[in-house]
């Protein structure tokens, strides 16, 4: 293989409501990169194309559509979507057009502008839930991401005062990125513990913003980079995996995938000791346990240990491994695609030693990007160094990016905007629940939980599937589980998915079902208070009376404490 | 055997903004009944409507270029039947017309009884209360 390097990066200013369309969004930052790089578009061979869901933009082509914008006219192009994981997996794209020896010079483009979803973005992530027994249970993004904290949290006994000093170490960072939407120097940790509860742990700020914008990089064969500038960044390694797309069988705890993930691109890059070899990170934080997570996964600490690291100031950016120096999506912003080719433009530019303000001290050699998303079980992750840290010479004057583009609407500019259209796809769906999950969902009627079984491995499922995902093979039999198990994470949810205060908040909760292998279902807790309820808590379901069952999992109201002793009145 | 079926949708709807070239087309049009577009001079290619950026070498453009409003069929049809495939009580003409001075095509519709033909000449209709649409055009009658 070849070897491949970063020569160039640019991107807009990352704003809540751009009036700019994605494809002009697309332009600003592919032409910042090109000018970067000193190069014109005569000398791309190739354009790689990221963005996330097509729902963001309500532009159900979105590839082909920013094409123009990102330089693709007459070339080979092809667009990348691994949800969240898009911006990291996209120049992995790049990188292997490159080495593969298609292409000599890569643009890579990532663009978002979530604006256009309406009533909220949040509505386009409504889909990455089963359809048949999760969406009916009227859940929430927020859901899935204060579940896996609370379990994380849990399992290694985390103060949230820890986890919230990466929320106020980002903001800060991105006071010094000319593009960031929320840089705030004057945060502090009391600001983020007062910040309203969403979905319990996770608070206001805790949480990334909706954000437009677009970056993009340029990408050279070492011939070329050698050419091109002095100081190419060199693609060291990259790595992706894939966990079980069953989110409620994984424990929460700890991103398996990530350090698969991790694990791929070190071996490439041949960094068998990643906490001396690699000097700064940039993972990826849409919240900011997100980001100990991923470090944790990243092998940068061990399990439950970012927490303190980040208290003991060990991630500031003068800190022994500083992480998010960019600012993360927290402080920049979190156009999804955009947001994680822009930690890979923050290597480039720490690398080379011109990040100005947000410089690292010392001669950084070696840093690692990762990104994450799907149903929260896709890690990309890419390596970049240089041999021998920044050249002396070096400007840190400028700041990275210049001026940096994007116009930035009011809320009430964007209801204004002349000529803006509102519209909305008029389709709906019927999901066949299919051969397992009918099984499944006729059992509830009959007030019994089944699973399947494969004999090859031994595990029970739930929610039951015709094959095993592991073995890859069909299962083998059809068992009973119990209608009670225990309380695997849990959260208190006070906003519906568009954002909006609920009534009564809601109690999100993963079962594990006793007889079952690994986990179990979502579903709901009911008849407790607060105080009562912990990982752990045994647990059981309280049906709907037969005559109004359906099979559905509604057919199951939700689980009860099965101590009538922490049980509250009525339900 | 009971039903499998579960019923769905995507709860969203979307707002568009027509974005910096869009907008300056959209406001010449409404406000001066003119077609604005953009040219790129190093390929050669004016477009319309006004573009930001010329898709062929990326150079950065600005919206300045008067087209129209005569200009030429380049192609067309004549639609019998709606989207759901239900038919028309009248017969809606649509066609890709090169505005005079544009390198691009606009898709419009053609106003009057036809026959339509590629190469024919033809003239923007605009209405007269203007806001910023593309509907500010009524579409294109024969010259």
């Amino acid at each position: 293989m070849r070897r491949v390097a970063v020569v160039g990066a640019g991107m807009t200013r990352f704003v809540r409501r751009a009036q700019e369309t994605g494809k002009e969004l697309s332009f600003i930052a592919a032409r910042a990169a090109l000018d970067s790089a000193g190069i014109g578009l005569e000398r791309v061979d190739a354009v790689c194309g990221g963005t996330a869901p097509d729902a963001f933009d309500g532009v159900h082509r979105k590839g082909d559509y920013l094409a123009d914008g990102s330089g693709a006219f007459g070339k080979p192009y092809i667009r990348t979507y691994v949800g969240g994981g898009t911006g990291v997996f996209v120049p992995i794209q790049g990188w292997y057009t490159i080495a593969s020896g298609m292409a000599d010079v890569v643009l890579v483009v990532a663009e978002e502008k979530m604006s256009s979803c309406q009533p909220h973005p949040q509505g386009a992530f409504l889909t990455i839930f089963d359809n048949v027994i999760e969406r009916q249970l009227g859940p929430n993004l927020l859901w899935i991401f204060a579940l896996e904290m609370n379990r994380y949290m849990t399992v290694h006994g985390l103060d949230k005062r820890d986890i919230a000093t990466v929320a106020v170490k980002n903001k800060r960072n991105a006071a010094g990125h000319p593009a960031a939407l929320l840089g705030q120097a004057d945060i502090s940790v009391e600001d983020v513990l007062a910040s309203e509860v969403l979905a319990w742990p996770v608070q206001r700020l805790d949480v990334s913003p909706i954000s437009d914008g677009a970056v993009a990089i340029v990408m050279a064969s070492e011939d070329v980079a050698t050419r091109l500038t002095d100081t190419p960044v060199w693609v060291q390694g990259v790595g992706w995996n894939l966990d079980s797309a069953y989110w409620t069988n994984r424990d929460l705890y700890f991103p398996e995938y990530v350090r698969n993930a991790a694990r791929m691109a070190y071996d490439m890059a041949g960094v068998s000791e990643p906490r001396k070899q690699i000097h700064i990170a940039e993972p990826y934080d849409p919240f900011d346990y997100k980001e100990l997570h991923h470090l944790e996964g990243l092998m940068l600490f061990d399990k439950g240990k970012a927490p303190e690291a980040a208290r003991d100031g060990v991630l500031e950016r003068d800190g022994d491994l500083p992480s998010c120096p960019s600012g993360g999506l927290l402080g920049v912003g979190n156009p999804i695609a955009a947001a994680g080719l822009m930690k890979i433009a923050e290597l480039y530019w720490q690398l080379r030693g011109e990040a100005g303000a947000r410089q690292v001290p010392g001669t950084p050699e070696r840093g690692v990007a990762q990104a994450w998303g799907d149903l929260m079980q896709v890690g990309t992750v890419v390596v970049m160094g240089t041999d021998g840290g920044p050249p002396t010479t070096a400007s840190r004057e400028a700041t990275p990016p210049a001026a940096p583009r994007a116009t930035a609407l009011s809320e009430a500019e964007f209801r204004a905007t002349p000529g803006a259209v509102e519209d909305r796809l008029d389709v709906e769906y019927a999901w066949d629940a299919g051969e397992a999950m009918g099984g499944f969902l006729e059992a509830l009627r009959d007030g019994r939980i089944v699973a399947t079984r494969c004999a090859q491995c031994g595990r029970t499922l739930v929610p039951p599937r015709r094959f095993c995902e592991r073995c890859f093979r069909p299962t083998d039999e059809w068992v009973a589980v119990e209608a009670r198990g225990i309380v695997h994470t849990y959260s208190i949810c006070h906003v519906s998915w568009d954002m909006l205060p609920l009534d009564e908040p809601q109690i999100p909760a993963v079962i594990r079902l006793d007889g079952a292998s690994e986990g179990g279902f979502l579903h709901l807790l009911g008849e407790v208070s607060p105080e009562h309820i912990g990982i752990g808590l045994e647990v059981e379901a309280v049906w709907k009376p037969i005559e109004e069952r359906v099979g559905s999992i509604l057919d199951i109201v939700y689980f009860r404490p099965r101590d009538p002793a922490l049980r509250t009145a009525g339900g | 055997m009971m039903p499998r079926k579960v019923p769905g949708e995507l709860p969203v709807s979307f707002r568009y903004t027509p974005g910096v070239g869009n907008t300056a087309f959209l406001e010449a049009l409404r406000d001066r009944g003119v077609f604005l577009g953009a040219r790129c001079d190093v390929c050669g290619v004016t477009y319309v409507p006004a573009r930001i950026f010329c898709e062929r070498c990326l150079a950065e453009l600005a919206p300045g270029v008067e087209c129209g409003p005569e200009g030429t069929i380049e192609s067309f049809t004549v639609g019998d039947v709606g989207i759901d495939g239900e038919p028309l009580a009248e017969q809606v003409a649509l066609g890709l017309v090169k505005l005079d001075g544009a390198d691009t095509v606009l898709l419009h519709r053609l106003l009057g009884d036809g026959p339509w033909e590629i190469g024919v000449r033809v003239r923007a209709s605009l209405a007269e209360d203007r806001t910023g649409s593309i509907l500010d055009i009524e579409g294109f009658r024969p010259a």
